[in-house]
């Protein structure tokens, strides 16, 4: 079953990245469509970031406190718009939740 | 006259520097999907078969919690929803080839391909060999993302859970979306994903990444849509 899900997702993919190549007439996107594609990446990192942040792992409840997920996280945000670097924004990242683990 | 040779050489090289972002995450990823429950086939098989990290990533969380088919597949599908927008804007470049290239360039176009073989076609003369640049760069990527995934595999049953090395995939995440959130439609996408993604957690079936991802999809184009609007009466 795995495999069937991973196939068809896969083949999902592929038609994402093919369909403009396939050679139909159209090379454009619609306006309107082509705006609200842009919004994909954000929408989508930032559903995925936010429970992470947020959901406890092992209660699977919403934390409203400073945790140290919550308080590496901020640090990362400030990292990534100061350096606009990924390695350093994860291992600072990284780095802080490891020390605040520890200390908290 | 640029000679196949030397196009595939640059897309190698302008790639580079980004293999230190792949690297990391696919290495996270490899961990990960071990984790999950995949089986070692099953995990380094994906990064073939899917090869896009964002979705492979939610594919081993859906799958660890139980997610049905239907969740998975969907939510991975509306992450590379992206990818229609690189297809459209490299097809001008790309659509005169034969099919059999068409397909493998089809096949290599991530995000990280596209950064930079776009900028090589778009910003120097073309000729008929550029599209070795895109080959060189996706293959690059391709490689280094089979390899760092197989020892991530390898190396993540000796890391312990206190490591929280899974937390690596939202910092991945916060370094890419924070510096790109400029424009008022940007945030309102943002927090629309956000907000939606916490109040969907106790939805059944994991549906809440798929409304999240929807919402602020929705939300950033009706605010990019009113500011348009009300630019032009302004004008």
């Amino acid at each position: 079953m795995t495999w069937v899900i991973m196939i068809m997702a896969g083949l999902f993919t592929f038609a994402t990245r093919f369909v403009m190549f396939s050679g139909g007439t159209q090379r454009q996107l619609p306006a309107w469509l082509n705006d609200a594609l842009t919004f994909v990446p954000i929408a989508v990192l930032t559903a995925i970031i936010v429970p992470a942040v947020l959901v406890d792992p092992v209660s699977n409840s919403i934390s409203y406190m400073p945790t140290p997920r919550l308080i590496a996280a901020l640090v990362a945000i400030a990292v990534a718009l100061l350096t606009r670097h990924v390695v350093t924004t994860i291992i600072i990242g990284l780095v802080t939740l490891w020390i605040l683990q520890w200390w908290m | 006259m640029q000679s196949a040779k030397s196009e595939f050489i640059a897309g190698i090289v302008d790639e580079l520097p980004l293999m230190l972002g792949v690297v990391p995450f696919g290495l996270v990823f490899g961990v990960l999907g071990i984790a999950s429950g995949l089986s070692v086939a099953e995990t380094i098989l994906m990064s073939s078969v899917l090869f896009g990290g964002a979705s492979q990533v939610v594919f081993a969380q859906l799958w660890a919690s139980g997610a049905p088919a239907f969740v998975i597949g969907g939510s991975v599908s509306v992450i590379n929803l992206r990818h229609v927008l690189y297809s459209a804007s490299m097809s001008v470049y790309l659509h005169h080839l034969p099919l059999r290239w068409r397909v493998i360039l089809a096949y290599l176009l991530t995000d990280e391909a596209y950064a930079v073989s776009i900028r090589r076609f778009r910003d120097k003369p073309c000729n008929q060999h550029m599209h070795y640049h895109l080959l060189g760069a996706g293959m690059l990527l391709w490689v280094g993302w089979q390899i760092s995934t197989i020892i991530g595999v390898v190396v993540g049953e000796t890391i312990p859970d206190s490591w929280s090395l899974s937390f690596a995939i939202p910092l991945t995440f916060i370094a890419v979306v924070a510096p790109i959130l400029r424009t008022r439609a940007d945030l309102a996408a943002a927090f629309t994903a956000g907000i939606l993604a916490l109040l969907g957690q106790p939805l059944p079936w994991k549906l809440w990444l798929i409304l999240a991802a929807i919402g602020g999809i929705a939300a950033g184009w009706l605010v990019h849509l009113h500011t348009e609007k009300s630019r032009k009466t302004l004008s």
